[in-house]
């Protein structure tokens, strides 16, 4: 017996368009596995995506799935959860997809604390569009766009979305494959905004002029910028700055759901009275 | 839990039709099961092989890692998988320096 992805998958649209050793497919497949530990039922989930490399999760998962616009990933999810708030909204963007166009869009979401999981594949450049500088691509990097190396300081996107109000915030990388189904799986449970930051490898687009040309060369150098939260923690402050932590970040049950805020407005609307949020 | 069935003693199998030949499940391999192979009618030219079947330990890295659904591991409760010794770890370090490609002991092994 062996785990069979076949069930989840549209397997006619196999093998995926993803260059090979992409990290778009191990998330993927974190994702079905997590899916598939909690038991829930595919026509009860709902997958939205975005465009660029990550934009095809949509079209290989075989469940509810909408490919939207550019940057308006949360936008369409906010819609569909508040139309259905029985049913899970997987919502997965990219780097710049997420944080440049649609990052607005993002702390939004997470400020509204609405019960979404959203997975950010940050891979540190646009590697659909050829290789452009993303929010999130460290600097010094060569990408088209920055010819001589990049000098823009690049965003921390776990400490934007903390920043931002999300209630569930963690960050895992595509070299650790069982971590991430756990973090998935805590992440879809909880009841408000996940936020999931997936460090991935793009060795095809970052890595080729930046001296990791191949799959497992770019995610050593994944491997070796992130480092446990625990572990992290007890490093002194300048210390801290060289290493991303890994793990639950935040975790925070307390606050109020944006759909059972939205239940209280419209039975305030029915009796005609002021809402009443709880404190 | 969605199981498929398993070819009958097989630890490791692969689904040809999906694998590009990222290298990643080599790179992982703890015990060097697996080396790539050259394979002209593939884009990259190159194809995993399950070499040595035998040293597989069951750890499923290459599995999890796998971007392509191309890699598959039987359950540890059907097929009684071989503890990792000293000899399989040195093969797995050689196979990787040599560019993850099989070596001509290893291609003598395969085509046995």
């Amino acid at each position: 017996m062996a785990f069979n992805y076949d069930q989840y998958l549209r397997t006619d649209k196999m093998p995926t368009l993803w260059c090979w050793g992409c990290g778009d497919g191990i998330i993927l497949k974190a994702v079905i596995r997590a899916i598939d530990k909690l038991g829930w039922n595919m026509d009860d989930v709902c997958v939205v995506s975005g465009i660029g490399c990550s934009g095809r999760f949509s079209s290989y998962i075989d469940c509810n799935t909408v490919h939207t616009t550019h940057g308006r990933t949360i936008a369409y999810a906010t819609g569909i959860k508040l139309a259905n708030p029985d049913k899970h909204v997987i919502v997965v963007a990219g780097d710049g997809d997420s944080m440049a166009i649609g990052g607005n869009h993002t702390i939004h979401g997470c400020r509204r604390n609405i019960d979404l999981n959203f997975i950010l594949v940050n891979n540190f450049i646009y590697g659909l569009t050829n290789s452009q500088v993303s929010p999130t691509t460290p600097r010094g990097m060569w990408s088209v766009t920055t010819q001589y190396g990049n000098v823009d300081p690049s965003f921390d996107a776990c400490q934007l979305a903390m920043g931002a109000g999300a209630t569930f915030v963690a960050r895992e990388t595509v070299t650790a494959p069982k971590k991430l189904e756990k973090v998935f799986i805590e992440g879809f449970k909880h009841k408000g905004f996940s936020f999931f930051d997936i460090f991935s490898n793009c060795h095809i687009n970052l890595g080729r002029k930046n001296k990791m040309g191949e799959a497992i060369q770019n995610q050593e150098w994944i491997d070796n910028m992130t480092m446990g939260v625990k572990k992290w923690e007890r490093l002194d402050d300048e210390e801290k700055k060289a290493y991303f932590p890994t793990g639950i970040l935040h975790h925070d049950d307390s606050k109020l759901e944006y759909c059972e805020a939205y239940k209280l407005v419209q039975e305030a609307a029915q009796n005609k009275k002021k809402v009443e949020l709880p404190k | 839990m969605s199981l498929m069935k398993a070819p009958e003693n097989t630890p490791v199998w692969v689904n040809e039709n999906n694998c590009k030949a990222c290298d990643l499940c080599v790179a992982y391999c703890p015990a060097g099961v697996l080396a790539m192979v050259p394979e002209p009618k593939t884009i990259l030219g190159a194809m995993v092989k399950v070499v040595y079947p035998d040293s597989c330990i069951g750890c499923s890295d290459c599995e999890l890692e796998c971007p392509d659904f191309a890699i598959m591991v039987a359950d540890r409760k059907e097929y009684k998988f071989s503890k990792l010794s000293k000899e399989a770890k040195e093969r797995a370090e050689a196979i990787k320096k040599n560019h993850f490609f099989a070596r001509e002991e290893d291609l003598a092994v395969l085509n046995a």
